[in-house]
């Protein structure tokens, strides 16, 4: 493979992939493709270490970076697992707090922007004719912020912007995917967690735990992510749209696919950022807009 | 007539052999059939009495009333009584036709054929679709269809009583699925979603499957459900993604500037001062502050999830 920078003129065409497009995540028990609209919806994946909640981030993050309204903010405590992205991303943030509360901050500014200027054309959502990105929160191990590194106040912090986020930023084009192993009140508070309309309970080792991340009483009904076996990394009880969980198996992109996409995804990307096409909503004036 | 109310509460025969439900099953069904001697015979007879009442005299009209009536009412008190049989004839109705079917042509076979002639169509009958996997696999999963219906109505009729008559729920039409079978059903009334909800393990043993699923099969319709029964897990093999296909793989790859390689990195490289954990410990005073919060739900971990 050759190494070159990205050429800041004559992009090559992208796929036209948007990402108000259905995203391909897998397919179900018969066979048929699955897929979920992310635009308007927020995805949390639960299940046990090594369940495959990673491929899933991974699947929607090959999606978002090909996609062409689209820009990507990465968290990941891991490093490695959303890493290969970096370069298609606005934002990377590592196993750092006060970045990743920096960026949140970001977020929450363009979502009051977008909403003033949403209200301003008197409409109530983001559609695709506007022409605005949609900007994909990824969080792989959203315990590590919100339980694990940084001060008490600045974990809180984190879990407000996040709910925040997740609250209204649906109908401002900011959803929000995330992962954790096991998103119990102690992770992740209750009236977050339930937030997320997406759920996908990846291997779980009690139905309990199924129960915390489809929704409580699918174990009951049946639907349980225990019976899912230990070696088949991947599969997992998906909800949404339907309302009943489905058994699906995860598209997996290998490390060298996903290297390619993301070289693919950089290379068809204009050079950020856009103050040509897109007008940069950060600093808009709320006062002006309204 | 009149006798049979006070005889009802004791109308089954003292038969120590019968269980409670099909006592009451039977006398239900002598009772239905009463009724529906007396309701046919009355109707009838005094549909046929007006009608013929504008031809004759009216006592003659009564006496024809009761001529076509009676027999009628006899006729329908038979087919109620024998409809257990009935019903039994129509569940097994795919099995004796298809064996009907096969016999037959056995035979005719047989008869117009010369012995090695015989041999050879049946081997190629059977087989054919035996030796190719894709009818193979088609055959043996309709045949599952047929066996996952009577499994079905084992289960409601053994173990998931819905109601005082003993009516079962309607087992309607199966089809085969990658995971096993799926089929249709309408409940009667004493039954619902949610208490077989509660027998699914039961349902899934009776059934020779894994795992049994039920969901509504209509959002109007509360009685209309659906059964997933599952016996094979076909999620094993690795999905690929249609992102793959549409980069181009001549990409070059992106110039990243080298990161610096981090070193120790094993446990003797890392000494034991300069372990600094990322996470700062709280304060003891704010943990002592929040400890009175946190310990009365630390206990109940699973049931505090939910608050
Ligand atoms: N869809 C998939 N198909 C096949 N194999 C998969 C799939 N997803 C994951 N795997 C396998 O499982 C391994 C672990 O997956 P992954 O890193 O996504 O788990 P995880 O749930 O993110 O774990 P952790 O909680 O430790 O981050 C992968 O390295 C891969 O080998
Ligand atoms: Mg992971």
């Amino acid at each position: 493979m050759t190494t070159a920078t990205a050429p800041t003129a004559g992009v090559p065409v992208g796929p036209g992939l948007s990402m108000f497009d259905p995203i391909f995540v897998g397919i179900d028990e018969f066979g048929h493709p699955v897929y979920i609209t992310l635009a308007y919806r927020n995805l949390l994946a639960g299940g046990e270490p090594g369940g495959g909640k990673s491929g899933l981030l991974n699947c929607i993050a090959a999606h978002a970076a090909l996609s062409v309204d689209s820009r990507l903010v990465l968290l990941d405590g891991k490093l490695v697992e959303l890493g290969q992205w970096e370069d298609c991303a606005d934002a990377f943030i590592g196993p750092d707090i006060t970045e990743a509360l920096a960026v949140l901050k970001r977020l929450q500014l363009v979502m009051n922007n977008r909403y003033a200027w949403l209200r301003a054309h008197g409409r109530r959502k983001l559609t695709a004719a506007d022409g605005l990105s949609v900007i994909t929160v990824l969080v792989d191990e959203i315990a590590f912020y919100s339980a694990t590194v940084g001060t008490k106040q600045e974990q809180e912090e984190f879990v407000a912007l996040l709910r925040d986020l997740v609250a209204r930023g649906r109908a401002a084009g900011i959803p929000v995917v995330a992962a954790t192993q096991r998103p119990s009140f102690d992770i992740i508070p209750t009236s977050l967690r339930d937030l997320f309309g997406y759920r996908a309970a990846f291997r779980c080792t009690t139905p309990n735990s199924s129960n915390i991340v489809l929704g409580h009483g699918w174990a009951e009904q049946g639907y349980t992510a225990t019976d899912i076996a230990p070696s088949n990394q991947g599969a997992a009880y998906l909800i949404a749209e339907g309302g009943i969980p489905r058994r699906i198996k995860v598209a997996y992109l290998t490390d060298g696919q996903i290297a390619g996409i993301a070289d693919y995804a950089a290379w068809i990307r204009r050079p950020r950022p856009l103050p040509a096409l897109v007008p940069d909503l950060t600093r808009l004036d709320l006062g002006a807009a309204a | 007539m009149s006798k049979s109310s006070p005889r009802r509460p004791f109308g089954g025969k003292s038969n120590g052999t019968i269980t409670v439900i099909e006592a009451k099953v039977h006398r239900s069904s002598a009772r239905n059939a009463r009724l529906a001697f007396i309701l046919t015979a009355v109707i009838v007879g005094l549909l046929a009495a007006v009608v013929a009442a504008s031809y004759m005299h009216p006592i003659l009209a009564l006496f024809l009333g009761a001529l076509i009536g009676v027999p009628l009412g006899g006729l329908v008190w038979v087919l109620v009584r024998i409809w257990p049989v009935l019903r039994l004839l129509w569940w097994w109705t795919p099995e004796i036709g298809v064996t009907t079917f096969l016999g037959t042509g056995w035979v005719q076979l047989a008869n117009h054929t010369p012995m090695p002639v015989t041999f050879a169509v049946v081997a190629l009958v059977v087989g054919v679709p035996a030796a190719v996997p894709v009818t193979r696999r088609v055959l043996v999963a309709w045949t599952w269809c047929f066996v996952v219906r009577h499994r079905l109505r084992v289960c409601f009729a053994q173990f998931i009583i819905a109601n005082q008559s003993g009516s079962l729920p309607l087992i309607l039409w199966a089809r085969p699925t990658p995971v096993g079978e799926r089929v249709w059903v309408y409940l009667r009334p004493g039954l619902s979603l949610a208490d077989l909800e509660g027998r699914l393990d039961r349902i899934a043993v009776a059934c020779h499957a894994s795992t049994a699923l039920i969901e509504r099969a209509s959002d109007g319709n509360a009685a209309y459900l659906r059964f997933d029964i599952k016996r094979r897990e076909v999620l094993t093999a690795q999905v690929g993604s249609p992102l793959v296909d549409v980069i181009d793989p001549a990409t070059p790859a992106t110039d990243r500037p080298t990161p610096a390689v981090p070193t120790a990195l094993d446990l003797p490289d890392v000494d034991i001062p300069t372990v600094t954990l990322p996470a700062q410990k709280k304060p003891p005073a704010t943990a002592n502050g929040s400890k009175p919060a946190a310990s009365s739900s630390t206990p109940e971990d699973d049931i505090s999830d939910w608050i």
